[in-house]
């Protein structure tokens, strides 16, 4: 049984190093008789927690995602390695092949729908769908998000399937600012889109469309016959997404046989699946890096940009801290190694920055301290100019791994000298990026914070919120991701000329001088590259792995193996 | 009666809207809000926060935000979801016949076991029969919900096999009500089995005492059966106590069980709520909180009425 995982394994590292088809992920290599794809079945996928809503407008749960990838489609879509390739259009238009047209500041892209695509009622996919998209997440008040759609003037549809997007900027990240596409003709006569049924049975063009949707119970999903792809995919009758109240019930119904795959575990929960015959998980390396950024100015509610932390103002202090960080020996003993040491925010994709992150070595952090005068008292902390080496440390409560980490590193650091003061707040605390809900991160109230959030797949839109100084969030203006408020001209400099332009080369080079010059500030410890986590049966074959996507992205090609 | 009736309903009007006011005061001075459910998506801006909270209405100061949820809520509009938009009466709609389901089957099994149960452990006091139901009650009574669950499910569910290990229904098969049966068992069993401890203690404390009544042998002394001693003069006078135990099960089967729906995975009214909970979902919270005070208002009149019926002696004043 396990050789014969181990040989499937190898054989899917095969297949997906082989390259994709545009879209979907068709085997290039013919699989073995034996791992031919069977075609019908239903396969139960646990997930433990509820989408709330499966409309795109609206969605803003990873789980609505999950069930999404199997019903939603846009223009294009991103590959494990983090390039665009069409999903409905012809291609993904670039400068290059003519389908982006850069005037001054301003960029024209024109996209070509294939042919004969139809929505899962068979009504015909047009540009007028495209224009619909656009028009319906400027005009509805309650959508989760305009980012993109914001940078849009206007939308031409000289034909139906010709759709040219008029940008007021130049907005780099325009070939996913369509990726689930809306049906004109099914929602223009609703008045109030959340009140319509598309709120729980969103209609798409994928392989599958939704059937039922029971709240707090299941998700129906059964086969779209009207799919591009089909009668080839999907290969699967019916997907079943069933709604469980917690990883562990959910590890439950994997084992007892009511589910073929689960949801998004931990690495120990993995490990405990590792033991079990007929079980598999799927580590694939994610984008998210968890780390522990370090507030350069006081440590006070709406604290003043331009303030300098008594004990991390200092840069020898804070290259200490990151000297005196185990990475590896946390990843070893957490992670059971699922995880990769982190060095940049930007992991994975073109712009991928690895500039490594300088190792762990106490004795070079005790001597950086010595050197910069931080004096050892009689308590063993050691203090300067009359500021005492003593910090406040805050990540989620009630998140066991985080804990465990900050255990590690409060004995670490105090063996150099440094206190550490645990001070975790909620997720919905800590995370909520809002000042009027008190987030420790907007207002500035917090020495070293603990976190991770997902980046965008465009390095942008994770690189522009969070290091530009125009970004550091104040009193007057709350806006902005510059938690560690660092000022650096040269790399807002970098951000900005990386902005200006379309070139990928150019862009990925000001990116790396930027994330350098960020990593030279030691403002921000990078613990480790999140991985994405998630089991299933051996049975369910075809699954792929895409650190941009969720697991199901691929879900028109699993097949059950009876 | 009938003016009592109404009198104490008047009476808890502002009590409920008192009751409305500080729930809604608690929930907003938490810490955190809805909007934090959006932190995952590394699209969402300022701009889209700032638009979110003026569209869902959390810009305004407090109190005002509450004088338009009670206008709103008054006029029977309950306001929608923040987390899916979905109209709050709706969402109840959709989850209250779970709950009547699962907490009915309890209300109904516990009644039906606590009091035979209660009757003879008191009428045969110290037997072996009663040192086992005061034994096992005070175990169970004792064991908190989530551990009792967890251990029905280990055992039935995953070691033996013989049952589901949570859900209402199979998925993807058509209803039938047998594979719903085989689903309540273990849910009901968790429940039930803590109730069935507190209500039995009950009885048979009460049934102790008035068993050892004068009017008991008096009863026995005009040639009465036992059986008629027992049930019709001993039980209906013993049963008064148990009468507000029972009654404040009433609320229950709308509130559903927090714990024991979220191990089971029980798509009712106690998973809503906590889904409301740890999302910051105002509107919802408020919807439940606010049908629960009322419902324990009704069951606590209702408990009083059904004394007077045990006991002519309670009048209505």
């Amino acid at each position: 049984m396990r050789g014969s995982f181990i040989a499937l394994a190898v054989a899917t590292l095969v297949v997906t190093a082989c390259g994709q088809t545009p879209g979907g992920s068709a085997a290039s290599n013919p699989p073995s008789a034996s791992d031919m794809p069977v075609r019908g079945g239903t396969a139960v996928i646990a997930i433990w927690q509820e989408p709330s809503t499966l409309a795109p407008v609206y969605a803003n749960q990873t789980v609505s995602d999950i069930v999404n990838y199997g019903v939603l489609e846009g223009l294009a879509e991103t590959t494990n390695a983090g390039e665009y390739v069409p999903t409905l259009a012809k291609s993904v238009p670039t400068v290059a092949n003519g389908g982006v047209t850069v005037t001054g500041d301003k960029m024209d892209v024109k996209w070509e729908l294939q042919s004969g695509l139809k929505w899962s009622d068979g009504q015909p996919v047009t540009s007028a769908d495209v224009k619909y998209t656009w028009e319906i997440y400027l005009k509805d008040p309650k959508v989760n998000t305009r980012t993109g759609f914001d940078q849009i003037a206007s939308i031409d549809t000289p034909n139906d399937t010709t759709a040219v997007v008029h940008y007021k900027t130049i907005y780099a990240p325009y070939p996913l600012n369509f990726y689930q596409l809306m049906p004109k003709h099914l929602l223009e006569n609703e008045a109030d889109i959340s009140k319509s049924d598309y709120n729980r049975k969103p209609m798409g063009t994928g392989p599958f469309k939704i059937t039922d949707f029971k709240a707090g119970d299941s998700i129906t999903l059964e086969k779209n016959s009207n799919y591009r792809l089909a009668p080839e995919k999907p290969y699967l009758d019916k997907v079943i997404f069933r709604s469980v109240p917690s990883v562990e019930v959910a590890m439950a119904q994997l084992k007892a046989g009511e589910a073929n795959a689960v949801w998004n575990l931990t690495a120990a929960q993995s490990v405990d699946l590792d033991k079990i015959t007929g079980l598999v998980n799927q580590v694939v390396p994610g984008p998210s890096v968890e780390r522990i950024e370090m507030n350069t100015a006081q440590n006070k509610e709406f604290t003043d940009p331009n303030s300098v932390n008594p004990v991390l103002g200092d840069i020898e202090m804070r290259r200490a801290l990151l000297y005196a960080t185990p990475k590896q020996q946390i990843i070893d003993k957490l992670f059971f190694g699922k995880a990769q040491v982190g060095s940049s925010p930007v992991s994975q994709g073109w712009a991928a920055f690895k500039g490594p992150q300088e190792g762990y070595d106490p004795r070079k952090a005790n001597d950086t301290l010595d050197k910069a005068g931080w004096v050892k008292g009689p308590d063993g902390i050691r203090a300067k100019n009359g500021a005492r080496a003593s910090l406040s440390y805050t990540t989620t409560t009630g998140d066991a791994t985080r804990e465990k980490v900050q255990q590690v590193l409060l004995d670490e650091w105090k063996a150099i000298g440094v206190e550490v003061k645990i001070q975790n707040q909620p997720s919905s605390v800590l995370l909520s990026g809002s000042c009027t809900s008190k987030d420790p991160r907007k207002l500035g109230s917090f020495d070293l914070v603990q976190f991770s959030s997902a980046p965008g797949i465009d390095p942008h839109s994770t690189v522009l919120p969070r290091y530009h100084s125009k970004n550091i969030p104040t009193q007057a203006n709350c806006a902005g991701q510059n938690y560690t408020r660092i000022k650096n001209p040269e790399i807002d400099a970098a951000i900005d000329a990386a902005g200006a332009t379309l070139d990928q080369e150019k862009r990925k080079q000001s990116y790396a001088t930027a994330l350098k010059l960020l990593n030279d500030a030691y403002v921000i410890i990078w613990l480790y590259d999140r991985a994405d986590i998630d089991a299933r049966q051996d049975a369910l074959k075809g699954w792929e792995p895409n650190a941009w996507q969720r697991f199901t992205w691929n879900i028109e090609s699993w097949w059950l193996k009876k | 009666m009938g003016r009592f009736v109404l009198r104490r309903l008047l009476q808890a009007l502002p009590l409920l809207v008192a009751i409305s006011a500080v729930s809604f005061t608690i929930l907003k001075l938490t810490p955190g809000g809805p909007l934090a459910a959006y932190e995952g998506n590394p699209l969402f801006t300022d701009e889209d926060r700032a638009r979110l909270e003026h569209a869902f209405g959390l810009d305004q100061p407090i109190p005002l935000q509450y004088l338009s949820w009670l206008g709103q809520f008054v006029r029977g509009d309950w306001g929608y979801s923040f987390a899916s938009h979905q109209p709050v009466l709706s969402l109840i709609g959709e989850r209250l016949p779970n709950t009547i389901y699962l907490m009915g089957t309890v209300f109904v099994t516990v009644l039906l076991l606590a009091i035979p149960i209660g009757v003879v452990a008191a009428v045969k006091q110290y037997s072996w029969f009663d040192h086992l139901v005061t034994g096992s009650t005070f175990a169970f009574l004792s064991t908190p919900t989530f551990w009792l669950g967890l251990l029905l499910i280990i055992l039935f569910g995953l070691q033996l096999r013989l049952l589901p290990i949570g859900g209402i229904d199979t998925p993807g098969q058509p209803f039938n009500i047998f594979d719903r049966l085989r689903h309540l068992v273990l849910p009901v069993a968790t429940i039930a089995l803590v109730q069935l401890g507190s209500h039995v203690r009950y009885l048979r404390a009460s049934m102790l005492e008035t068993i050892t009544q004068d009017y008991m042998r008096t009863a026995r002394s005009k040639g009465l059966g036992e059986r008629v001693v027992v049930l019709r003069h001993a039980l209906k006078n013993a049963a008064i106590p148990l009468v507000t135990v029972v009654a404040l099960d009433v609320p229950e089967l709308f509130a559903g069980a927090l714990v024991t729906e979220q191990i089971f995975g029980w798509p009712g009214m106690g998973r809503l709520f906590w889904d409301a909970a740890t999302r910051f979902d105002y509107p919802v919270l408020m919807g439940i909180l606010t049908v629960s005070s009322g419902l324990i208002v009704l069951a606590n009149l209702l408990a009083d009425v059904v004394y007077g019926y045990l006991d002519p002696r309670i009048r209505f004043g």
